[in-house]
């Protein structure tokens, strides 16, 4: 659904996907995608964990947050961690969209 | 005895908050309105908790239910799930994927179907639980959602008699274009987590 939504938006962007949060880790070392879509909860790696492992590897390194958590205080944390932004689910046409404006403004 | 009152009551509109917030998320998920009926929130011991849910399990939920739930941690403890006549979750499901299907199996239901329960059940709960953590500043950690149907379910299937002590049970009924969903919401969470909530509350008395 996610990846249909800015799909539309970035008809070219090439997509790579991840059960998990380990496994997100793996195809970012492998891959080293010009962005992440992260979401907070996942098994293996939360996703707060998977930022800091991927930041320790690049600290420029591009991500997009997409969570069902509302907690400010979670967000606070999230927001320091360097992230592009924090969109709180569900994700909408005018959500993808804010995520595919940024994906192409910082691309030019 | 009016400070309790007052304390109960003001935590009865916390929650009610949250389902309200969780209500608008839901109809921003469907794209369409929903009129939302939630009568009451009742704040039960465990054996008065059991008792409620027995009664609404063979009651308005008889055969099987379809039950999303997600545990959280961290300063307040518990369990929160989302429990749903089984019948009527195909429609329900239609309604958020956006599509319609015709089918006559009502309790066949595919991966997608699950992952969607999962997935709406998740943005649902962390809106209530988020909501309440957000007003009372105490976070909470949230494990994976989990989502399964049972036939014939019983309250203990929901509340945890060793490790919690502490049943929130909201009864809902939703009117999406005339498909009528009744459900209940229940909080199984620790005393402890509820004596936090409610020395903060006390704070704001």
């Amino acid at each position: 659904m996610t990846s249909g939504l800015i799909k539309q938006f970035i008809p070219d962007a090439v997509q790579h996907f991840a059960d998990d949060g380990l496994e997100g880790l793996e195809k970012y070392k492998e891959i080293k995608p010009d962005f992440m879509i992260i979401d907070l909860l996942m098994p293996k790696l939360r996703g707060q964990d998977l930022i800091e492992e991927v930041k320790k590897i690049d600290i420029d390194a591009k991500i997009i947050v997409l969570s069902a958590d509302v907690q400010h205080k979670v967000r606070e944390v999230i927001d320091k961690m360097g992230v592009l932004t924090f969109i709180n689910k569900p994700l909408n046409e005018e959500k993808a969209k804010t995520i595919a404006n940024l994906i192409r403004n910082d691309a030019q | 005895m009016s400070a309790n009152l007052n304390k109960e009551d003001v935590l009865k509109e916390l929650f009610n908050i949250g389902v309200g917030q969780a209500a608008s998320t839901l109809s921003e998920i469907i794209d369409k309105k929903i009129v939302l009926k939630v009568p009451d929130v009742k704040i039960l011991n465990l054996q008065e908790g059991k008792k409620e849910l027995d009664a609404f399990l063979q009651n308005v939920a008889a055969g099987a239910v379809m039950v999303s739930s997600i545990s959280f941690d961290r300063q307040l403890q518990g369990r929160i799930s989302l429990v749903f006549p089984a019948e009527k979750m195909h429609r329900f499901i239609d309604l958020c994927l956006h599509e319609e299907h015709d089918t006559d199996a009502v309790m066949d239901f595919t991966d997608i179907d699950f992952d969607t329960i999962k997935e709406i059940g998740n943005i649902l709960m962390n809106a209530i639980i988020g909501e309440l953590s957000n007003n009372i500043h105490i976070p909470v950690e949230y494990t994976l959602p989990e989502v399964g149907i049972l036939d014939n379910a019983r309250a203990e299937a929901f509340v945890n008699e060793e490790a919690y002590h502490l049943v929130v049970l909201m009864y809902i009924s939703f009117d999406i274009e005339g498909t009528e969903i009744e459900g209940a919401i229940v909080i199984n969470m620790t005393l402890k987590s509820l004596d936090d909530v409610m020395d903060t509350i006390e704070n704001w008395l």
